[in-house]
């Protein structure tokens, strides 16, 4: 075999093997999400977007926090050695009352240093998730408190009635369909309905009291569902600091001793998850509606308590 | 011209020498962790943070199952175009760059190698059980035999050779 010939296949299969490995590193990078675990830096950014929900049900393109991911992402935070402190980069409304108190409490049992940083809005269930961290920074004027919970619906047994449908109530159990928008509700289950309320957002407000170190006297003149801007929650003892990124940075570098290398600990969806998230969507719509036709079911309740 | 009628240079074929065989490998690996693996170097940089020692980056390698399957994958695929380097190389030319250089070839016992000898004797670099207890037994056995093969080249019946010259 000539020389020439041996070098040249010698590059061409090098070349080859390149232009693979390449592909190959294109197609891992879809198919696999890089775990946050293995980000460098020392201070994780865990972001809480849009509605907190306890399942997944964002979108294309709407965002949500999914309480279970970002709890995980806040204990992977907690166990990387090389993270120091979290931020926790709120622009949320709030969302289900349970799927904030688990974040919450994710923020709580870490043994970093926390920073909640309030951004447009950090209100209701956000604010909860906010008032866990050491500290909460807040712009002068984001929208946060709003401690309460609300449990409206929409109730329309009156437009049934004018396109003469009926609500045949078949139920086995006095309170089984208790919420239904088909009737109208009675003063009893509203005083039901108002106790459980009360008991969120009594629990709710203790929570937030416990948190920032707030008498129950104080607690209760915030806790009234009113919304604050910034900087009249600084006022309130409701926000520490106001300010934006810089401020919660520099009181974790001052608090720790370092300086800051922000990490964002984000649940990336790879290829596969979009596609089987997908896929499971249309498989579920489909099946519901031939579920429908063939059961024509009422719902039972469609209340939803958030905080 | 007329040309001179010297005598031939009397050869033979002989086990190649180890300190060769081991500076090949050398040289291959630099080769393939240069140009083939390169693209590599940006997923590892985004997995391990460089500041961390040896032993956090085990701690972190062993923190969840996920990251373990990450690493597992990549690390397959890179095994994977190290086999085809060295399957691609010694199919044609029975050299890869680095015995090029150090003028040594890889010879069958039969005549002509064939596919499945070739990657057996290639077989040390997969990064999958049982294949990893290669990596300390296979060259062990270049030291223990009198035809300087590793265990993968005795079980694929291949061996590396150079050229010798009588004086």
């Amino acid at each position: 075999m000539k020389p020439n010939f041996r070098w040249g296949y010698a590059l061409f299969v090098l070349l080859m093997l390149a232009v693979l490995g390449f592909i190959a590193v294109g197609i891992l990078s879809l198919f696999v999400g890089v775990d946050v675990e293995s980000l460098g830096g020392n201070v994780a950014l865990v972001p809480i977007e849009g509605i907190i929900s306890g399942t997944d049900d964002s979108g294309f393109f709407e965002t949500m926090t999914n309480s279970l991911d970002t709890v995980e992402l806040i204990e992977k935070a907690d166990k990387n050695p090389g993270i120091k402190a979290i931020i926790l980069e709120i622009n949320s409304p709030g969302g289900s009352a349970v799927a904030s108190e688990e974040i919450a409490n994710a923020v709580r049992k870490t043994n970093k240093t926390t920073v909640a940083w309030v951004r447009e809005i950090g209100t209701s269930g956000a604010y909860w998730v906010a008032s866990s961290a050491d500290y909460v920074v807040a712009n002068r004027v984001s929208v946060t408190g709003s401690i309460g919970v609300i449990g409206s619906y929409l109730e329309f047994p009156g437009l049934l009635e004018r396109y003469n449908v009926t609500y045949q109530r078949l139920v086995s159990g006095k309170y089984k369909d208790l919420g239904s928008p088909y009737r109208e509700m009675t003063q009893e289950e509203r005083e039901i309905f108002q106790r459980a309320l009360d008991g969120i957002r009594d629990y709710f407000a203790g929570e937030v009291a416990k948190n920032r170190n707030l008498n129950k006297k104080d607690m209760d003149k915030v806790a009234n569902g009113l919304f604050y801007l910034g900087a009249e929650a600084k006022e309130l003892g409701l926000v520490d600091e106001l300010g934006g990124k810089d401020e919660a940075v520099r009181y974790i570098e001052k608090r720790e001793g370092i300086k800051a290398e922000i990490v964002e600990y984000k649940k990336e969806k790879t290829l596969l998850d979009v596609l089987s998230d997908v896929m499971g969507r249309q498989s579920f719509f489909v099946g519901k509606g031939i579920g429908s036709s063939l059961f024509d079911r009422k719902a039972a309740s469609s209340i939803g308590i958030t905080a | 011209m007329p040309r001179l009628n010297l005598p031939k240079e009397k050869t033979f074929t002989g086990p190649a020498l180890i300190w060769k065989r081991i500076a090949a490998f050398f040289i291959d690996m630099i080769i393939v962790n240069l140009v083939v693996l390169f693209p590599f170097r940006a997923l590892f940089r985004n997995t391990i943070p460089k500041d961390y020692s040896f032993s956090e980056a085990y701690r972190l390698l062993g923190s969840s199952a996920n990251f373990t399957g990450y690493i597992s994958s990549i690390s397959l695929v890179m095994s994977i175009l190290i086999i085809l380097y060295f399957y691609l190389m010694e199919r044609k030319m029975s050299q890869t760059i680095g015995k090029m250089l150090m003028k040594i070839h890889v010879v069958s016992d039969n005549n002509e190698a064939k596919a499945w000898q070739l990657l057996a004797r290639n077989l040390v670099f997969l990064p999958v059980f049982p294949f990893v207890l290669l990596w300390a037994v296979d060259p062990l056995f270049m030291f223990f035999t009198k035809t300087n093969q590793r265990l993968t080249e005795i079980l694929g019946k291949t061996r590396v050779v150079e050229i010798y010259t009588l004086q």
